[in-house]
């Protein structure tokens, strides 16, 4: 089995002498293909900023991180861009599509940057739309959709061009109950059946009982890990719960 | 807080986005300014000796000016409340009442356009004093420019922006009445929606710039006439760069889409959905600039075209420096002498050339409709070519028996063709004599007047008319330097009387170009006064629509584009935006001015080539300019 990040005492401070501020304080993460990582803790905690470091958004302040065998840490504003497009995916909370394209041209763009033969590239959106159930949206464009099509739409953009880690940052955060569990299911799904490796970072505990292992983090440093193993969704879901009250920040973040 | 601090304070604190709406203003005024106060300035009036046409164009280019500035005020002033309905909504939602909001945003306004003018006017005062010496540079008149304020000019400056002002306060007092709420918190978000398009339309605006082109060189046969093809020009032509910009961009976009090999190539998938995405928004202001590019091409063009063939164009009227036809013996030496005197100025050639006038009729209607029922010139074949000899371009003329030729009249474009196998049949007194032409020469030499009708003969049958009917000698002198022969003009001016027609190079030179100069003048001013009203209308669109694209390349940098990809995606919707209308505008331009050489008999016959492509070019450049400075802006604003 791949280890797909490898992360080694990440430091990511703010500020400069006097007024500084420690998001992220030495903590160490690895994740090995195909697992489904969740990511939670209270507001300020560093989820945020540990998810960005990982996308190469943000750059960490010391430490190491390799993604798929690469270290992201020195690369240039070229060949970060490159690296993002190649091997990574993200979901954002606001879905981040481009109103000015259709859904179709939404998933493929990825692809089209790349500059993936055209009929390999039809090949492909119809297969990724196929397993998210959006096919006969194609030709919309995103205001003419749904929250949980529009989030449907943004997962089939991510996994498109095969990327080796998935980041999804509170990816059910403004969808309804429904969109929000088909959406879990198929993460659940790409993680089992595909094989995707994907890092969600979320506030509620119900997105995080779809994960394999979720890290809790607080004030920056590593709190505690849960792992599902053979146990039920739901006891592990109890399991969170009872986490994150030890952790003092609720599903919603008030006591 | 008094109401009218909270206006001030509103001024004050949102200074950036009040920004280019004060700055059009400002540049309104300033250049209403500079040419109202070169109108009132002493130097323009007296450089010119002809006052009356002098003030004609002045009025008359002041009055495009206003209809303009108003529209390019208005313009902006509707890009700007815009941009302001969400606060004016919030305002609202606060509990202010309508009347309250609605006199703040007048006082607002009210205080902008005041200081606009008083900034406008101190600038529009420096630069008129640079504009004054460009005008004179063009008369070629050398005069030290003082440098004073025309109270006149400032009050008309006033007058004018301060209706301007008023109005669009009143514009801005009822844009809380002229709205719902929640109508006001939508305003930006309005209606950019993936644009339709319509296959016919697209045809039928190539149809209707084609038809107005071929409406354009159609020749009228009466002044009703020209007026319907005017009017069928305009219509068609205004009306189909519209639907140009606004379906057939959209089609061929569509069509682009279509060839999956380019869409889904790289950064073009973004770039033309975004292009297509604006282009709805976009049609009216790519139309006015391609249309204000037209005329200010066309107009320039011409302007220059008069200024610049103006030389060409004296020698053609007045052939010799000095012609006059010869009355008496003494007056002749005297007039000989005088320009024997004038040293700096040495006499290269003299003749004199007997003419004879004489009725007759033309067998050639085209060229008798030309020649009516007015005198026909003749001059002997020995003259003409000793003549030309003088003016140094060489002739050699032969003709026998009753063989002629025509010379071609001034502003006529006739050819030896209407001509040859023709005959002229002279009225002498106790016969009539048929002439045939064997082909017409260019070259004039006698004064002019009208029907400039002339023909060559024989040295025989010259003499063998001349028995008959007594010729007219004319004196005709040729100078070295004949630009800059004004006192021996002036000189001979107070001697002569006026059955001499004394007809003087210097006066029909100096006449063409102060009216060419203060025509290139004035139109290049308006010119580049709506060269930068596009550029700063294009200018400003754009940054707007960046800061409204700044979430999509966000999105597109996270998901891994480069800088490098986003900048040459940025670059080439620009080229987009600038190079359609500038190619549409130089097409349509080009148009015109072929249409304006047909109508201005001045330019017939002139190669205008020179004075356009200097003309496209300065156009061009300066276009330039305003492309980088958005595209370094809109980098700028995309990437921070």
């Amino acid at each position: 089995m791949r280890t797909i990040v490898d992360a080694k005492k990440i430091k990511k401070v703010y500020g400069t002498k006097g007024n500084v501020f420690t998001a992220l304080d030495n903590i160490d993460l690895e994740v090995q293909e195909g697992e489904f990582v969740g990511i939670m803790g209270p507001s300020g905690a560093g989820k945020s900023t540990l998810l960005n470091v990982l996308a190469t958004i943000d750059q960490p302040t010391s430490g190491d991180i390799n993604i798929d065998g690469t270290s992201i840490v020195n690369m240039n504003e070229e060949q970060l861009a490159a690296f993002r497009s190649d091997k990574l995916g993200f979901i954002f909370q606001d879905y981040n599509l481009l109103d000015t394209l259709t859904v179709k041209e939404n998933i493929i763009l990825p692809l089209a940057l790349a500059k993936v033969d055209p009929n390999e590239l039809e090949h492909r959106v119809l297969e990724v739309a196929n397993k998210f159930g959006i096919s006969p949206i194609l030709d919309k464009y995103p205001y003419q959709i749904s929250g949980g099509q529009k989030q449907r739409t943004a997962v089939s953009r991510a996994i498109i061009s095969k990327p080796s880690l998935l980041l999804a940052d509170e990816p059910t955060g403004a969808l309804d109950s429904k969109s929000a569990t088909d959406l879990l299911e198929s993460l659940k799904g790409l993680s089992e059946v595909d094989k995707a490796t994907i890092l969600l970072v979320t506030h509620d505990a119900f997105a995080a009982s779809y994960c394999d292992r979720v890290i809790f983090i607080k004030d920056g440093k590593m709190f505690t890990e849960l792992v599902k193993g053979k146990g039920s969704r739901k006891e592990f879901f109890q399991k969170v719960l009872d986490v994150l009250s030890a952790l003092g920040g609720g599903q919603s973040d008030s006591i | 807080m008094t109401l009218f601090n909270l206006a001030k304070k509103n001024v004050i604190g949102n200074f950036k986005s009040y920004l280019l709406y004060f700055i059009s203003m400002v540049f309104s005024v300033v250049i209403y300014y500079t040419f109202v106060s070169l109108q009132y300035s002493p130097e323009v009036q007296m450089a010119i000796e002809s006052e009356n046409s002098l003030l004609n164009i002045f009025i008359a280019g002041s009055v495009v000016l206003i209809l303009f500035v108003a529209i390019f005020i208005l313009y902006s002033n509707s890009f700007f409340t815009k941009k302001r309905k969400r606060e004016v909504g919030l305002y609202s939602l606060l509990g202010l009442r309508k009347k309250t909001i609605g006199k703040m945003l007048f006082y607002e306004n009210i205080i902008m356009g005041g200081i606009a003018i008083i900034i406008g006017v101190i600038l529009g005062t420096i630069l008129s004093k640079l504009f004054t010496m460009i005008v004179l540079r063009l008369l070629d008149t050398p005069v030290e420019v003082s440098f004073e304020v025309s109270i006149e000019a400032i009050l008309n400056t006033i007058i004018v922006f301060m209706i301007i002002s008023l109005f669009t306060s009143f514009n801005a007092y009822r844009l809380i009445y002229r709205f719902k709420l929640i109508e006001l918190f939508r305003a930006e978000k309005e209606g950019e929606h993936a644009p339709r398009t319509s296959f016919i339309a697209a045809i039928t605006s190539i149809i209707l710039i084609g038809f107005s082109y071929w409406i354009g060189f159609q020749s009228p046969t009466s002044d009703v006439q020209l007026l319907v093809n005017l009017g069928l020009y305009l219509i068609s032509i205004v009306v189909g760069t519209y639907l140009l910009f606004r379906f057939l961009t959209i089609y061929i976009l569509r069509q682009l889409q279509k060839k999956k090999t380019i869409y889904y190539n790289g950064t073009n998938l973004v770039g033309i959905s975004q292009l297509l995405y604006r282009i709805n928004g976009n049609a009216r202001t790519l139309t006015i600039i391609a249309l204000l590019s037209a005329v200010t091409i066309s107009a320039i063009s011409v302007g220059y075209s008069f200024y610049y063939t103006n030389e060409k164009q004296a020698e053609k009227e007045a052939p010799f420096s000095y012609m006059h036809i010869s009355t008496s013996n003494s007056v002749d030496k005297h007039i000989e002498k005088i320009i024997q005197s004038d040293t700096e100025h040495s006499i290269n050639g003299q003749i004199d050339i007997p003419v004879i006038s004489v009725n007759g009729e033309v067998s050639n209607p085209i060229l008798q409709d030309y020649l009516e029922d007015g005198p026909i010139k003749i001059v002997s074949e020995k003259k003409y070519n000793e003549a030309l000899k003088i003016l140094d371009r060489g002739s050699n003329i032969q003709l026998t028996g009753n063989q002629t030729i025509g010379i071609q009249p001034l502003l006529t474009e006739y050819t030896s063709i209407d001509y040859e196998e023709h005959t002229v049949t002279l009225q002498l007194p106790n016969k009539e004599l048929d002439l045939a032409f064997s082909s017409m020469v260019e070259d004039r030499i006698i004064p002019w007047s009208y029907p400039d009708f002339t023909i060559v003969v024989s040295d025989q049958l010259f003499s063998e008319i001349a028995t008959q009917v007594t010729p007219v000698t004319i004196k005709t002198y040729e100078v070295a330097d004949e630009k800059t022969t004004k006192d021996t003009t002036v000189q001979l001016q107070k001697l002569v009387s006026e059955d001499m027609q004394l007809t003087t190079f210097y006066n029909i030179y100096r006449k063409g170009l102060e009216s060419g100069g203060l025509n290139l003048f004035i139109l290049g001013f308006l010119g580049l006064v709506f060269l930068a009203a596009t550029g700063s209308i294009i200018y400003f669109k754009q940054l707007t629509e960046a800061h409204e694209d700044r979430n999509r390349y966000e999105i597109l940098r996270k998901i891994g584009v480069s800088k490098k990809e986003v900048n040459a995606t940025i670059r080439k919707q620009i080229i987009f935006v600038f190079g359609l209308p500038l190619t549409i505008g130089i097409i349509h331009g080009i148009v015109i001015l072929q249409i304006a050489s047909n109508i201005f008999s001045v330019l017939i016959g002139m190669n205008l080539t020179i004075p356009i492509v200097i003309t496209i070019l300065a156009y061009f450049i300066i276009y330039l300019g305003y492309y980088f400075l958005t595209l370094t802006s809109v980098k700028n604003t995309v990437n921070n």
